[in-house]
């Protein structure tokens, strides 16, 4: 007979991240297509800033919080990997002070493709010295 | 329970309750083929070669699965099973389970490090091979001072769980990127998990990538700082035992929520070892002791895989660009204003 | 001895005395005086690895008041005097840029006087201009290269016979790996910039790219845009000493490249050892006191 596994907290307060759904919202799922204006590769969180079209014309500028840009770094990503203008899809959750700010929980392209998924297409992934 | 998330993949297993399965029976593990002893290269001046950049991540948790009973070694299968299970549960690309699931496992996959979803080579259950159960020995009771400053701590983790911080003491260490995992034991976490060890005559110096301190450690001898001199990271002395380093860190600063468990710096003593066991591998074992936080000393053994040249590490400045902290705190300004109305 | 052959050997011993003596005069006449003041002694030849390259192992500290100004500057005030007395108050010191002067572009100087008066101003509430104010330093941000030599805390060279020298600055325990004859670029900006290195003889040169715009040279506020390059050159003066150089250049903001030169003094102390200055909490009030939970009235 099969058992159930049940995993142990592992307690460590020596690092501790913030909750996510203490900052953004399960009650508040956005998904929106926007132009990239910029991306700011820092830690410890990357931001991409995202023009959003609306149906009456106006623009919103939403500011989207991602993963530690080191990972892509990596993977032979640089600053240059995503240029503004490039259109990407937002799917995440919004804070929850309403402001226009949101958990990047699933970033693609407009045909379906993982955002940063891979290496940048520059051929190999990592320059040798 | 203290609310603040833990960056652990274990503890990211825990937020979800875990339908894992495992073979009840089963054969022990097979002992591969009787490995050749490794002798490691050693540095011009005649130290065992430890350089390069090394990464820690595992899916292999700190404890011991609960109804694994005694099992401390997979079998192949079960092995097999077992990282397939973790992978599941530690994946951030899922969507299932509800949106508060959800929330939490921001972001994708590949933003992570891969590593962090392979057990251990040796198929081990736990990370923990001291006490033999593979279980945190059972926590010594907190004297009444201690007790006052944890619930202190406690109250201020639960605002801003809530997402309701007072100010910016009511976040951890990490948070306020003051230290992450740069204070020992070494732990696996979900990203960045690399160290680069620097070796020079009479210095072998550890760099974590989080947060960019490099702990530079004397080999000759000299005694530490005298006790009066406190640290973040504290003041660490190594030695070679054969082709071991060992190493030994006194003087931590006694603020709370620094130290492994919320140890006590006066009575806490931490010695780690590093051995090269093959070209690309470390053995990393750190044993604690502290008769103030747990019953006895306990051992964890975490391998260190050998990542350079393709990989190296990057800067990881967090201070510099922590727009969260203000995030957290005109927010919850914001909310409470709303709810006043 | 008889006298007969005494007294010419009493002459000729004479004579040589005399000779001695003028000898000796004339040669701490003719001498050439020991080297004093700021002389190093010519081609020191460091102490070298086993790669043969020179060791430039150590705790190192540099004693200019360069993180005041690297222009020439008289002694000033703190920033508040009615509050700490001559306690933060700044000592004077002699540029050390070769030509004396930062070659501003005329219409760049403007900022950096801005710079100044803006040095202990923060503002963090808007993400956009969470850098537009304040000295770097003040908010225990990593220095950058140059000024994290220049800073008024010992740093340490790590060097094996690898690819990789590890600098580790003490202020807060910021530190940078330079990377040996090395020819990636760098990916992305950073606070400490990226570093590969290489020798010209005896000579550590460290070529840095990739800096963050946002630091500062200095607490006067003498700044960079994000085009700055930097060249250092690190060359070993005596058992004690090691001469730094470093070459700045930046056409956004500079007419020309500029160099700064002053030198570097082994920390001699007995089992002398970088400490902590961990500076994160010491800011935390600066940047995020205001954005605490008012008591309710």
């Amino acid at each position: 007979m099969r058992m159930a596994l049940v995993i142990l907290l592992m307690t460590t307060p020596a690092l501790a991240h913030h909750a996510f759904n203490a900052e953004f919202d399960a009650n508040k799922p956005i998904k929106f297509k926007g132009t990239v204006t910029k991306m700011l590769w820092v830690n410890p969180h990357a931001w991409i800033y995202v023009d959003v079209k609306k149906a009456d014309g106006t623009v919103e500028e939403w500011m989207v919080e991602t993963g530690t840009p080191n990972t892509l770094l990596r993977r032979g990503l640089t600053k240059e990997s995503l240029k503004e203008g490039t259109e990407i899809v937002v799917d995440g959750y919004q804070s929850k002070d309403g402001s226009r700010r949101a958990n990047g929980r699933d970033l693609t392209l407009p045909d379906g493709r993982t955002l940063f998924l891979g290496s940048s297409g520059t051929g190999a992934p990592y320059e040798k010295k | 329970m203290r609310h603040s998330l833990l960056f652990t993949v274990v503890g990211l297993a825990l937020a979800a309750v875990v339908g894992l399965v495992m073979p009840t029976a089963g054969q022990g593990s097979k002992t591969g083929p009787a490995a050749k002893k490794y002798t490691a290269p050693k540095t011009p001046w005649g130290d065992p070669d430890l350089q390069g950049v090394w990464n820690d991540a595992t899916s292999t948790p700190l404890e011991r699965p609960a109804n694994v009973g005694e099992k401390g070694v997979l079998s192949d299968e079960e092995a097999e099973e077992f990282q397939a299970s973790l992978a599941n549960e530690l994946s951030r690309d899922r969507r299932d389970g509800g949106n508060a699931a959800d929330v939490n496992r921001a972001y994708n996959e590949h933003w992570m490090d891969a590593r962090r979803l392979k057990i251990t080579a040796d198929k081990r259950t736990s990370l923990i091979v001291d006490p033999v159960d593979g279980r945190i020995p059972v926590l010594a009771n907190l004297s009444p001072e201690r007790q006052k400053v944890r619930a202190v701590r406690a109250e201020g983790a639960k605002r801003f769980a809530a997402g309701l911080p007072d100010d910016y003491t009511d976040m951890s260490w990490p948070v306020r990127c003051v230290v992450r995992t740069d204070v020992p034991p070494y732990l696996p976490t979900i990203y960045n998990n690399n160290f680069q060890i620097f070796q020079s005559p009479g210095y072998v110096t550890i760099a974590p990538e989080m947060i960019h301190s490099a702990r530079i450690i004397p080999m000759d001898g000299r005694p530490h700082l005298h006790k009066s001199l406190r640290q973040w990271l504290g003041d660490t002395r190594g030695r070679w035992d054969g082709s071991t380093l060992v190493i030994e860190t006194t003087n931590f600063r006694a603020d709370e929520g620094v130290l492994f468990q919320n140890a006590n710096p006066a009575t806490y003593k931490i010695t780690e070892r590093f051995t090269r066991v093959a070209a690309d591998s470390i053995n990393y074992e750190f044993t604690v002791e502290d008769p103030a936080t747990w019953s006895r000393p306990w051992t964890a053994l975490i391998p260190w895989n050998k990542v350079d040249p393709d990989e190296q590490m990057f800067e990881y400045a967090c201070h510099e660009d922590n727009f969260d902290i203000v995030h957290f705190l005109t927010g919850a300004r914001l909310r409470e204003k709303k709810a006043e109305r | 001895m008889s006298l007969r052959r005494t007294i010419p050997f009493l002459c000729v011993a004479a004579a040589g005395v005399v000779a001695l003596v003028s000898f000796a005069s004339s040669s701490l006449i003719g001498q050439a005086r020991a080297p004093t003041g700021t002389q190093f002694p010519a081609a020191y030849r460091a102490p070298r690895l086993a790669d043969g390259r020179p060791d430039l192992n150590g705790v190192w500290q540099a004693f200019v008041t360069a993180n005041w100004n690297l222009e020439d500057h008289d002694a000033q005030p703190g920033p508040h005097p009615e509050l700490t007395g001559a306690y933060g108050a700044g000592p004077g010191g002699q540029s050390v840029i070769e030509g004396n002067e930062i070659p501003y572009r005329p219409e760049a100087l403007a900022k950096r006087n801005a710079n100044f008066q803006n040095r202990l101003k923060v503002d963090v509430s808007n993400d956009k201009t969470w850098h537009a104010l304040g000295d770097p330093e003040a908010k225990c941000y990593m220095p950058g290269v140059p000024r994290a030599t220049y800073m008024p805390f010992p740093f340490q060279i790590v060097q094996g016979t690898s690819q990789y020298v590890l600098f580790a600055y003490e202020f807060t325990s910021a530190t940078r790996i330079v990377r040996m004859n090395w020819q990636q670029e760098a990916p992305t900006d950073a606070w400490m910039g990226w570093s590969r290195g290489r020798w010209e003889g005896d000579t550590l040169v460290v070529d840095v790219t990739g800096q963050r715009e946002e630091t500062w040279f200095d607490r006067a506020g003498n700044y960079h845009s994000d085009a700055l390059h930097v060249v250092e050159r690190y060359t070993p003066a005596s058992p004690y000493h090691m001469l730094y150089e470093a070459t700045i250049e930046d056409p956004k903001v500079f007419t020309r490249p500029w160099k700064i030169r002053f030198p570097l003094y082994r920390r001699m102390e007995t089992n002398v050892q970088l400490l902590e200055f961990k500076c994160v909490p010491f800011t935390e009030e600066l940047l995020f006191g205001k954005f605490r939970k008012q008591a309710a009235r």
